[in-house]
């Protein structure tokens, strides 16, 4: 729709200063050509510290954590993580208070009563506590190596390891994955499978599920193992808009009884008569479905998501978790975090066995099998300390409340038989980058 | 029974989010705001590996956003 | 630079995870997507090889973020910062950085004082943001002794500013980046390409198939005015003032400031894209057809050039 002048004087004019400025950087271009451009080609290093301590004298623990990330360029990724764990305090052995004193052994206990030769360690626990060993202290070594690559244009191929050890506990594992990308990437389907072999050498050996406490009975070592699989699919719904849904499968095999773990057992009135080694059947296959939400608020994040439970050991459970990463200013932001769980209790828990009852095959007081709510509330502070350094701070609240805390056996009134549990987690990082 | 539910929801679900995603989604020039760090799913490994842990052997759920955790004794 | 542009590259970078594509289109070229300058780019080569063009795409990738780090005047560590932090002392740059300066000084005295690349301290006061928050008179007239480039003393390799004054090539920039961008992968690619940062572009030649057909945005048109050209060979910038201006009492306030009066340029046309030579020549004959006002359309018509006025 223009007319066609000539150029004008101050067209020329700017048509002489672009072409300076684009040939004189053309020469510093060859200048440079002897300095290939080359990709990042950065190291991550993550460093935190997790200490966790319960209310009431229970656990606490002390893990330091060290994971290094390598990019290899064309998005190969090497991911490693070592963690050590130290833990010490006490913690429930699974019966009830009493208005009475109870004295119980330390799993590495060879006998229930002081013999000569043998080394038992007993503690006693006084009216109304609830029974906990004050001796346990666990440390955990576990490392971690996971690689990712792409596999043509639109599939990544990731697969790791993990290994760890305790004093009572080995565990070995593998996984693999691959994931697809299409829709211009705005989609992408994943899949994985793993596999989890661990052994279980308890402290003095494992008891003999389901046996009388008194007895003493131990096994040899137990193995236990884990196959899972996962699906699921990952969705850009908008700009600010990114979703996942994962379905996860897992069925574990073997000794899944907690060693350490025992059952009042009650008469009619509520009274101690004896106590049993736990049961727990040897299979158990669950199921969970995770939805996942990434929402941009301008420049505030929101982690939303949702994951329903499910197993066949009838444990049903809801979690929500919500984080918001709010930006302070260019350097720092702050990360409100609140959860809220539930789960209903295992169809072989219950606070404690009775005498008069028949005897069940299965069996368990563990308080995490009982039904219960728990939140957590906390926040986390992190600012960029130099050019390519993170250092942040997460304190948080977690709060756990069984539904079924009391009895109306004469022997067990005014006792908290499942009191509620308090934990604080503070965890510093610090995260750098080469 | 309820197992059974939860595995109609994910087919359901994954149903929805497949068949609509041909017409969801953004152009390559549109990924300002998803490329970001912080837009990622896992932008936090750790503290997910941490909360995946503490859970783990706090609960009797574990898992979803990936494996079900594990290869600890505390649980 | 664009007078006063604000926050022309103010958004948003991912400073971690750049993110970078590679896509085989169905019409045979390759294209490759990243993020640089706050702006969404894209590299098309005419190309079959995706590995290949990959590693294209890496070094211009590369090579835009290099131009950002070093111009960019966010970062403390830019050669902008470090002349913006100088407080009146001299400070001795390297070539590319004379050249680009050397640009600025040509485009200011053919502008007669109307390009400035010492217009943005004006930023403190007029916050383009679609609000009504008009500036207090006075304000902005204590913020015009700090405007001049005249009162740069520029003398190769050294330039002194000062006290209190700052200079940015936010909107040389990113045309620069383009023609450099796309001189770098021509150098290493005998095919077709096409570098276009956010709606700035420069091509080396056509592909075989025929044209590169270029959809130009056009801010605040509900979309119908998008604007579909065919270019061959050269550059295409284009200035507008998408979602920057202030609305008082039915008057729209530009972003386009008059450096003469530290006030939005009146009547200035919603978006102006030109076609040149290269992306730096249409990007600054877009600039000065803008600081034109209600002239922009007259004299794009006199510098005789291919143009697309939106009021």
């Amino acid at each position: 729709m223009q007319l066609k002048r000539p150029v004008s004087q101050l067209h020329l004019g700017l048509m002489a200063a672009s072409c300076a400025l684009l040939s004189s950087t053309a020469r510093a271009q060859t200048a440079d050509a002897n300095q290939p451009p080359q990709i990042d080609q950065p190291l991550q290093i993550d460093a935190d510290l997790l200490y966790y301590k319960e209310n009431a004298g229970r656990v606490q623990t002390i893990e330091p954590i060290v994971s290094l990330k390598k990019d290899f360029g064309d998005q190969r990724v090497l991911d490693g993580t070592f963690t050590l764990d130290s833990l010490s305090g006490a913690t429930p052995n699974g019966a009830i208070p009493a208005h009475q004193p109870q004295t119980f052994a330390s799993p590495s206990s060879s006998s229930l009563t002081p013999k000569p030769g043998a080394k038992t360690t007993l503690y006693t626990i006084a009216p109304g506590d609830l029974p906990q060993d004050p001796h346990f202290k666990e440390r955990r070594v576990a490392g971690d190596l996971d690689w990712s690559q792409p596999l043509g244009l639109d599939n990544t191929l990731s697969y790791g390891g993990h290994l760890s050890t305790e004093h009572d506990f080995d565990s070995v594992a593998a996984h693999a994955g691959l994931s697809h990308d299409f829709n211009e990437k705005n989609t992408t389907l994943s899949a994985g499978v793993s596999e989890e072999y661990d052994r279980i050498h308890a402290h003095g050996g494992n008891p003999v599920p389901g046996s009388d406490y008194a007895l003493y009975e131990k096994e040899p070592n137990q193995t236990k193992t884990v196959a899972g699989g996962l699906i699921g699919v990952t969705q850009v719904l908008s700009r600010n808009w990114l979703t996942e849904l994962n379905y996860t499968y897992d069925r574990s095999q073997g000794y899944l009884t907690d060693p350490y773990r025992i059952l009042s057992v009650v008469d009619a009135t509520g009274l101690v008569a004896s106590y049993r080694y736990e049961n727990r059947p040897d299979t158990r296959a669950r199921q969970s479905l995770y939805w996942v939400n990434k929402v941009a608020l301008g420049s505030t994040v929101l982690d939303l998501s949702y994951r329903r439970g499910k197993d066949s050991w009838d444990v049903g459970s809801d979690t929500v978790d919500a984080r918001l990463r709010i930006d302070l200013g260019h350097r720092v932001y702050l990360e409100p975090h609140a959860r809220w769980y539930r789960q209903s209790a295992a169809d072989f828990y219950s606070l404690y066995l009775s005498e008069t009852g028949p005897a069940p095959v299965f069996m368990s007081a563990d308080p995490r099998l009982a039904a219960f709510s728990a939140t957590t509330f906390g926040a986390k502070l992190g600012m960029t300390a130099g050019r390519n350094g993170e250092f942040s701070l997460r304190l948080e609240q977690y709060q756990q409340r069984p539904t079924e805390q009391s009895s109306s056996l004469t022997a067990l009134q005014g006792l908290n038989l499942n009191p509620n549990l308090k934990a604080t987690i503070v965890q510093l990082s610090y995260h750098l980058e080469y | 029974m309820r197992i059974r539910t939860v595995n109609c929801i994910a087919i359901l679900l994954g149903v929805l989010v497949i068949g609509g995603c041909s017409t969801l989604g953004v152009k390559p020039w549109q990924r300002e705001i998803l490329a970001r760090p912080q837009m990622a799913l896992n932008a936090e490994p750790i503290d997910a590996a941490i909360d995946d842990h503490i859970y783990f052997s706090k609960e009797a759920a574990s898992g979803g956003r990936s494996f079900g955790g594990g290869g600890c004794g505390c649980n | 630079m664009r007078p006063a542009r604000a926050a022309v590259d103010a958004a948003w970078r991912p400073p971690h995870a750049p993110e970078f594509e590679v896509l085989a289109r169905e019409d045979g070229i390759i294209a490759v997507y990243f993020t640089a300058m706050a702006s969404p780019c894209e590299l098309l080569l005419e190309a079959t090889d995706v590995h290949a063009a990959g590693q294209l795409g890496s070094a211009a990738a590369q090579e835009a973020w290099r131009i950002e780090t070093k111009f960019s005047r966010y970062r403390p560590e830019s050669i902008v910062s470090v002349i913006n932090r100088s407080q009146g002392s001299a400070v001795a740059v390297d070539l590319e950085t004379a050249a680009l300066i050397d640009y600025a000084a040509r485009c200011h005295s053919l502008s007669q004082g109307r390009f400035d690349i010492t217009s943005g301290v004006l930023r403190r006061c007029w916050k383009f943001d679609g609000s009504d928050r008009v500036p207090n008179p006075d304000a902005v007239a204590a913020l015009l002794p700090l405007i001049g480039f005249e009162k740069v003393l520029w003398q190769a390799p050294l330039i002194t500013l000062p006290a209190g004054m700052e200079i940015d090539f936010g909107g040389i920039g990113k045309e620069y980046a383009v023609d450099r961008v796309l001189a770098l992968v021509a150098e290493q690619f005998a095919g077709a390409v096409l570098v276009n940062f956010g709606g700035d572009l420069a091509t080396n030649r056509a592909p075989a198939a025929g044209p590169w057909q270029v959809g130009v945005e056009r801010p605040d048109t509900e979309g119908q005015a998008r604007l579909l050209l065919e270019l061959r060979r050269g550059g295409l910038a284009t200035s507008g003032d998408t979602h920057r201006f202030l609305l008082r009492d039915g008057v729209r306030y530009s972003h386009i400031l008059d450096v003469r009066t530290g006030w939005p340029v009146p009547a200035v046309p919603r978006s102006v894209t030109v076609a040149a030579g290269s992306c730096v020549e249409a990007g600054i004959l877009a600039t000065f057809a803008m600081l034109q006002g209600s002239a922009a359309e007259s004299f794009l018509i006199e510098q005789g050039v291919q143009h697309w006025c939106l009021r």
